[in-house]
C-alpha cells in the first residue's frame, strides 16, 4: 500500500530540499529523543504490530490520540505530515471508488475508515520514533541489539555520505542540462518536459555509478587503514561505541507510562461496549 | 647515521593483478625515523603504489604479484593484517573526501583510535583537532566544511593515533596558498617537536625546497635516487627530462650558470635566491614600452548590476556569498578571477552560467536576464566548465561526450567539428576511451574540447589546473591559447598565480564575497595591500625580480634571465630593495 | 593468493560493492519517493523506484552483496532519512526486494548477451512485486474486522492489487528497470570492474554451490516463513474476531489481547533474530573466502 504519495508536485522544490535536511541533519531535542534507542524499539515494537489485531474501536482511537500527542512532542516537520494525510486519504477516496464499482456502496467506508485509523497509529508511531532518532542512533542501536558491525556502520555511512552524493548529482545532472537540449513545447500534460526530465535522471546514473565506484574504491581502503575491521576483534570497543547510550530515569518512566496508558484504553475499551 | 630505520624496502617489485608491467621495479629504499621525506616523479611513476607498501596495503588489499620484503618498524609487512600495520601510521589520501567516514567532525576524528580500543579515543580526537586548528569545527556534520577543512579533518583523523609515520597524498592540491602554507607549517610541527616522520608525494618544488629535508625521484616504477633536498632539486636537467619543474628561482640560477658549473648546487629558497643573484648585473637594453589594455570601445558581454547573493543555511541564518558586485566583462577579455577560497569566485562563474540566480540586483549575458533564462538556453552562449572533469563525462566516450551538445541540437556534419576539436586538443589517439580512466591531463583537456564543442562566446573555467603536475599545468595553459581562438571571452577561477602571470590580461580579486581589485598584472601583483589582503602570494620570479628591484618586475624565468647578466659583465649593478634585504 | 577458477570477490571488494549499491540506490530512491504520480483512472503511472541500479550491480557482480546493499540503501535513504521509515512494514520490502534482485543476478552467466539480462531482470521483478501484492492483500484481510461482511471490499482490494502489480511490472518495470539495465550493464562490463581493482565476471565464470546455495537458502527460508505466518494469521483472526468476538472479550476483559500482543512481540523478536543471524552467516561466509 502506499500511505506516502501524491501532493507534492504542489509543494515547492527547495521547501521540500531543506525540510528533508531539517529532518535529516536537525538535530532533536525533544523529549523522545533523550531516550535511550533500546526503549525506543521495543516500544515502537508494540505499536508497530499489535494494532493490526485490534479491532476495538475505542482502544484504536486512545492509541491515536496518544500517536497524535507524541507526534506533536517530536516535532515531526510538517511536511512529511501532510503527505502522510494525503496518502491515507487518497488511498481511501480510491479504494471507496473501486468498492462503489463492486456495488459496495457506502458500507465499505466504515470498515475502511478503521483500517485508515490503524494504519494512521502504525504510521504516526514510525514517524514519531524515527524521526526523533537520527541514522547514527539507530546505527548503534542496531548495534546494540547485535546487528553486526559492518551493517550498523553502513547505516550511518549512508547519514555521513548522502549530501556528497546529492551534490555530485547535481552537478552531473547540470552538466547534462548544460549541453542538453530541452523540448521546446511542454507537450500535452507536460508529459515532454516530464519524460525530458525523467530520462536525464536515468542517465545521470551512468557517470554517476562509475564516479562512485572510483570514491568507494578509496573508502573502504581508507577503512583499512583506519582500523575498522580490527575493531571486530576487539569486545571492548563494541562497548566503548555504545557508552553513550545510557539509561535515564526517563526510560522506564516512558515504558511504565505507556503500559498504563495501554491499559487504561483497554479497560475503557470493555467498559465502554 | 645513527637514525634507525622505520620502513625498509629490499627488492620490492609489484605488479596489478591483470597488469601486464610491474608499477614497482625492484626497489630497495630505507626510511629512518625523523625524516622529511619528499617523492616526486610524473603520472604513473608508482609514487602512492610505493607509499601503499609501506602499511601493507600492498600486499594485503591489492592482491598481485608481489616479491620483496617490506618491514615496517619490526614488523614484516606480509605477516600482519593492514589494520596492524596502520596502528603506527596515517594514511591521507588524494582523494581525501572519501576518507571521512562518519557524519561528524568530532566522530571522524576519534574513529581510529576508537577502533583500535584506546580509552581515551575522545581525548586523542580533541588534541589532533587542536594541531589542526579545527576544534571549533568539532560538532559540525562533515558536509558542513570546506574542502580545505576536510582535508584537514583528514589529516587530524591520521594523527589522532600520534603515529610514527605520516603519509599524505599531494597535501595541498586545492589549497589557496595560504592554507597551502599552514598545511606545511602544521607538518612541520609534527616532525619538528613530535618527531613523526613525514612522506609527502608533492609536485609543488616550492613547497619541497622550503620544507622537505630529503626528496626520493620515481620514474616509471624505478626508484631513481635519493637524496639530500638541496641536491636533490639542484639536478634541473634531469628533473625537466621527467617533467618536473624545481622551483622558480632554481630554474633562473641554471639557467644562467656559466658552461662547467651545471653541477653546482643551486638556491633552492627565495632567501638564498636573492643572495645568489646579487651579484649579477642588469642588461641596459631598453625594454619595449609597456601598454595597459584599454576597455574602451569593446563590446560589453556581461554586466553585473548591483548583484548580490546569499543563501539560507540549516539554521536559517542567511548567509552573504557576494554583495553588491558591479563589473562588465568585454570582448578579447581574459580573466582571471582570484582570491581565498570561499571568496566568492565559483558563484561568480555559476551566476553567469545561469546555474545560479542572483538575490538581487541583475546578471545581464549577452543581452539575456539570466534570471529568466534557464542554464539550457544559456549554454548557447555560455560554457562552464567544472572543477573536476569527472562530472562533465557523460557518456562512455570522449569523443562521444564532445559531440553530446553537437548531435542533441543536430548540428549538420557534427563529426567534422568533432574531429577538428580533436585534434587542436590532442585527443585523437583516446577519442574511444572513457573519460574517467583517463589521467589528469588528459581528463583535463577532453574538458576543455567539450567546452570548446559548445562553440561558446563566453568560457568560464572553474581552476582549469587544480591537481596537475607542472608539466600538465603548462600543457594546459597552452589549450587556454587555443581556446582563445574559439570564443570571445575567456573566465578563469583560480588559486594558481603563475597561470594568472602567465596568461591573464585582465585580473578581478575577489574578497569575502565582493570584488577588492580589478586591473592587468602590473596593477594586482603590484599593489601589495591588495595581495596581502587577498591572501594571495605571488609567483616566485615575480618576488625574486621585485626583491632585486627590476623594473618593471619580471613574470616569467625567461624574461627574467633575458634581463639579467652575467656577474661582472656591465650594466647595472642590482641592489636589494628596501625592506627585502 | 592463488588462480581462481571461480568468480570471486575479497572481502573488501564486496563491501565496496555493498557500499556502492547501497548509496546509490538510495539516493534514486529519495529522487523517487519525491517525484509525483501520475494518476490516469486505475492505472497509476508513478515512478516506483529505480531498480535498474542493483540490477545492473547484481548482474555485474556479486547479486547477494548489491541485493541486500540496495534494500538498505532504501531503508536508509528513502525511509529513515525522510522520516518515513515504516518500521516493521519494511522487512517484508527489505526481503522481497532484496530476493527479486538476487534472483536476477544469478541468473545471468553472460552480461553481453542481452536476452539473458532481459529474462533475467523480469523474472526478478515478478517475484519482488509478486510477493508484495500477496502481503499488501494479506494486510487487508488481517486489518479489516469482517472483510466478508461488507459486500464487493475484497473483490475490489484483489482487483486494486492486481492492477498495481501489472502497473508495477509493465510501467515502472520496463521503464525503470528492463530498458536503462539493458542499456547500462554492456555498457558498464569491463569498464567499471577496474575502478574497483577487480577482473570483470568471465562468461564461463560460476558460482560455486555455496555461494548459491547457502544466501538463496536463507532468504527464501525467511520469505516462506513470512508467508506462512502471514496466511496463519488469516486464517486465525477471521475466526476468532468474526464470530466469538463479543462473547469473549467480556469474558476475558484484556486478557485476550496481552496474548495477541505476546505473540506479536514473539514473532517480532524471532523476525529480528532470523535477519541478524541471515547477516551472521554472510559475515562468516565472507571470512571464509577472504
Amino acid at each position: 500500500m502506499n500511505y506516502v504519495k501524491d501532493m507534492r508536485e504542489k509543494l515547492n522544490i527547495e521547501y521540500v530540499k531543506s525540510e528533508l535536511i531539517k529532518t535529516a541533519y536537525g538535530g532533536k531535542e525533544t523529549f523522545l529523543a533523550s531516550l535511550h534507542p533500546r526503549t525506543l524499539i521495543i516500544w515502537y515494537l508494540f505499536f508497530g504490530i499489535v494494532p493490526w489485531f485490534i479491532h476495538n474501536k475505542i482502544v484504536l482511537s486512545c492509541f491515536l490520540v496518544l500517536m497524535v500527542v507524541l507526534t506533536i512532542m517530536a516535532r515531526v516537520s510538517p511536511l512529511i505530515i501532510v503527505i502522510l494525510c494525503a496518502g491515507l486519504l487518497g488511498e481511501i477516496g480510491f479504494l471507496l471508488l473501486v468498492s462503489l464499482v463492486f456495488g459496495g456502496g457506502l458500507a465499505s467506508l466504515l470498515p475502511m475508515f478503521w483500517l485508515t485509523v490503524k494504519l494512521a497509529v502504525i504510521a504516526l508511531a514510525s514517524i514519531a520514533v524515527f524521526t526523533s532518532m537520527d541514522p547514527e542512533r539507530f546505527s548503534d542501536a542496531l548495534l546494540s541489539f547485535g546487528v553486526p558491525g559492518q551493517a550498523s556502520f553502513s547505516v550511518s555511512f549512508g547519514y555521513r555520505i548522502l549530501p556528497t552524493l546529492v551534490e555530485e548529482f547535481q552537478r552531473v545532472f547540470l552538466s547534462y542540462r548544460l549541453r542538453g537540449k530541452a523540448p521546446e513545447t511542454h507537450g500535452i500534460f507536460y508529459w515532454r518536459t516530464a519524460s525530458y526530465y525523467l530520462k536525464l535522471l536515468v542517465l545521470s546514473f551512468y557517470p554517476l555509478i562509475l564516479n562512485s565506484a572510483k570514491r568507494s574504491r578509496t573508502t573502504v581502503e581508507a577503512l583499512e587503514t583506519k582500523g575498522f575491521s580490527y575493531s571486530f576483534t576487539n569486545a571492548e570497543v563494541k562497548k566503548m561505541k555504545l557508552a553513550h547510550l545510557t539509561y535515564t530515569y526517563k526510560d522506564p518512566l516512558f515504558l511504565i507510562g505507556t503500559v498504563a496508558y495501554i491499559s487504561f484504553a483497554f479497560w475503557l475499551g470493555t467498559f465502554i461496549s | 647515521m645513527s637514525r634507525s630505520s622505520l620502513v625498509q624496502l629490499s627488492n620490492v617489485t609489484f605488479t596489478y593483478p591483470g597488469a601486464d608491467r610491474p608499477v614497482l621495479k625492484d626497489i630497495n629504499l630505507t626510511i629512518y625515523e625523523g625524516e622529511f621525506t619528499a617523492i616526486i616523479g610524473g603520472n604513473g611513476s608508482g609514487k602512492s603504489t610505493l607509499c601503499k607498501t609501506f602499511n601493507g596495503l600492498i600486499p594485503q588489499f591489492y592482491v598481485g604479484d608481489f616479491e620483496g620484503e617490506v618491514i615496517l618498524d619490526t614488523m614484516k609487512t606480509s605477516d600482519h593484517s593492514v589494520a596492524q600495520l596502520s596502528r603506527n601510521v596515517g594514511y591521507v589520501y588524494q582523494d581525501f573526501e572519501n576518507q571521512l567516514v562518519r557524519p561528524t567532525v568530532m566522530d571522524d576524528v576519534s574513529f581510529v583510535p576508537l577502533n583500535y580500543g584506546l580509552a581515551d579515543y575522545k581525548e586523542r580526537g580533541e588534541w589532533a583537532l587542536n594541531i589542526t586548528g579545527l576544534s571549533a569545527l568539532r560538532n559540525e556534520f562533515i558536509w558542513q566544511l570546506s574542502g580545505g577543512q576536510m582535508h584537514m579533518l583528514a589529516l587530524a583523523g591520521a594523527l589522532a593515533m600520534k603515529p610514527k609515520l605520516l603519509i599524505i597524498d599531494e597535501p595541498i592540491a586545492q589549497l589557496d596558498p595560504n592554507h597551502a602554507k599552514q598545511v606545511y607549517d602544521i607538518l612541520k610541527k609534527l616532525n619538528e617537536e613530535l618527531g613523526i616522520t613525514i612522506i609527502v608525494i608533492e609536485h609543488h618544488t616550492e613547497f619541497i625546497a622550503n620544507y622537505c629535508k630529503e626528496v626520493i625521484l620515481m620514474d616509471q616504477g624505478e626508484l631513481v635516487w635519493k637524496k639530500d633536498v638541496r641536491e636533490a632539486l639542484s639536478q634541473v636537467v634531469e628533473l625537466v627530462q621527467r617533467n618536473i619543474y624545481p622551483p622558480q628561482v632554481t630554474q633562473a640560477a641554471y639557467a644562467l650558470l656559466e658552461k662547467g658549473h651545471e653541477d653546482r648546487i643551486l638556491p633552492i629558497q627565495m632567501n638564498e635566491a636573492i643572495t645568489h643573484f646579487s651579484p649579477y648585473s642588469q642588461r641596459t637594453e631598453t625594454l619595449p614600452p609597456f601598454t595597459t589594455t584599454s576597455m574602451a570601445g569593446k563590446r560589453e558581454l556581461i554586466r553585473f548590476h548591483q548583484m548580490s547573493l546569499e543563501y539560507r543555511t540549516l539554521k536559517k541564518e542567511r548567509k552573504q556569498v557576494l554583495s553588491n558586485v558591479n563589473t562588465s566583462f568585454y570582448q578579447d577579455d581574459l580573466i582571471a578571477l582570484v582570491g581565498n577560497n570561499g571568496a566568492g569566485k565559483s558563484s561568480l562563474l555559476k551566476l553567469i552560467a545561469g546555474i545560479v540566480k542572483p538575490s538581487d540586483g541583475h546578471v545581464v549575458v549577452l543581452g539575456k536576464e539570466t534570471r529568466k533564462a534557464s542554464p539550457e538556453v544559456l549554454s548557447e552562449a555560455v560554457s562552464y566548465i567544472y572543477q573536476s572533469p569527472e562530472e562533465m563525462f557523460i557518456d562512455d566516450s570522449i569523443r562521444k561526450d564532445i559531440e553530446y551538445y553537437l548531435r542533441v541540437r543536430k548540428i549538420p556534419d557534427y563529426e567534422l567539428i568533432v574531429d577538428k576539436l580533436l585534434a587542436d586538443f590532442n585527443l585523437v589517439d583516446i577519442q574511444h576511451q572513457d573519460g574517467r580512466l583517463l589521467s589528469g591531463g588528459q581528463q583535463r583537456r577532453a574538458s576543455l574540447a567539450i567546452g570548446a564543442a559548445m562553440n561558446p562566446a563566453i568560457i568560464l573555467l572553474d581552476e582549469p589546473t587544480a591537481n596537475l603536475d607542472v608539466a600538465t599545468k603548462q600543457q594546459v595553459i597552452q589549450m587556454l591559447g587555443k581556446l582563445q581562438n574559439h570564443v570571445q571571452t575567456v573566465i578563469v577561477a583560480t588559486h594558481d598565480m603563475q597561470l594568472v602571470a602567465e596568461w591573464a590580461n585582465r585580473i578581478i580579486v575577489m574578497n569575502s564575497g565582493s570584488i577588492l581589485a580589478d586591473g592587468n598584472r602590473y596593477d594586482i601583483f603590484g599593489d601589495e595591500d591588495v595581495m596581502r589582503k587577498a591572501g594571495l602570494v605571488p609567483p616566485q620570479i615575480l618576488q625574486l625580480s621585485r626583491a632585486l628591484c627590476l623594473a618593471p618586475p619580471c613574470f616569467t624565468i625567461d624574461e627574467f634571465t633575458s634581463r639579467l647578466d652575467v656577474v661582472g659583465a656591465e650594466g647595472v649593478q642590482l641592489e636589494l630593495c628596501k625592506g627585502y634585504a | 593468493m592463488a588462480k581462481r577458477e571461480v568468480f570471486q570477490l575479497t572481502q573488501s571488494q564486496k563491501m565496496m560493492v555493498f557500499i556502492l549499491s547501497m548509496s546509490l540506490y538510495g539516493l534514486s530512491n529519495m529522487f523517487t519517493e519525491l517525484i509525483p504520480s501520475l494518476q490516469l483512472g486505475p492505472v497509476e503511472l508513478s515512478v516506483e523506484y529505480f531498480a535498474f541500479i542493483p540490477l545492473t550491480l547484481c548482474i555485474l557482480f556479486h547479486p547477494l552483496y548489491a541485493a541486500i546493499g540496495a534494500s538498505l540503501g532504501e531503508i536508509i535513504f528513502g525511509e529513515l532519512m525522510l522520516g518515513q521509515f515504516g518500521g516493521i512494514g519494511e522487512i517484508e520490502k527489505f526481503i522481497t526486494f532484496s530476493l527479486g534482485m538476487y534472483i536476477a543476478g544469478i541468473l545471468v552467466r553472460n552480461p553481453l548477451n542481452r536476452m539473458q539480462v532481459g529474462v533475467a531482470v523480469m523474472s526478478g521483478l515478478i517475484v519482488h512485486h509478486l510477493l508484495g501484492m500477496i502481503v499488501d492483500i494479506g494486510k487487508v484481510w488481517v486489518g479489516v474486522e469482517e472483510l466478508e461482511a461488507v459486500k464487493g471490499l475484497a473483490e475490489s482490494i484483489i482487483v486494486i492489487e492486481g492492477v498495481a502489480f501489472l502497473n508495477d511490472l509493465l510501467f515502472s518495470g520496463i521503464l525503470f528497470a528492463l530498458l536503462p539495465t539493458l542499456y547500462l550493464v554492456p555498457r558498464l562490463y569491463g569498464k567499471i570492474e577496474p575502478l574497483l581493482g577487480m577482473k570483470p565476471r568471465n562468461k564461463d565464470d560460476r558460482y560455486t554451490m555455496k555461494e548459491i546455495v547457502t544466501p538463496r537458502f536463507v532468504v527464501i527460508g525467511i520469505v516462506l516463513s513470512a508467508i506462512a505466518i502471514i496466511a496463519e494469521f488469516l486464517s486465525e483472526t477471521e475466526f476468532s474476531f468474526g464470530e466469538w468476538e463479543p462473547d469473549f472479550m467480556e469474558m476475558f476483559g484484556d486478557w485476550f489481547i496481552w496474548i495477541v500482543i505476546g505473540v506479536a512481540a514473539v514473532i517480532a523478536v524471532i523476525t529480528i533474530a532470523l535477519m541478524a543471524r541471515k547477516n551472521r552467516t554472510q559475515r562468516s561466509k565472507l571470512n571464509n573466502v577472504a
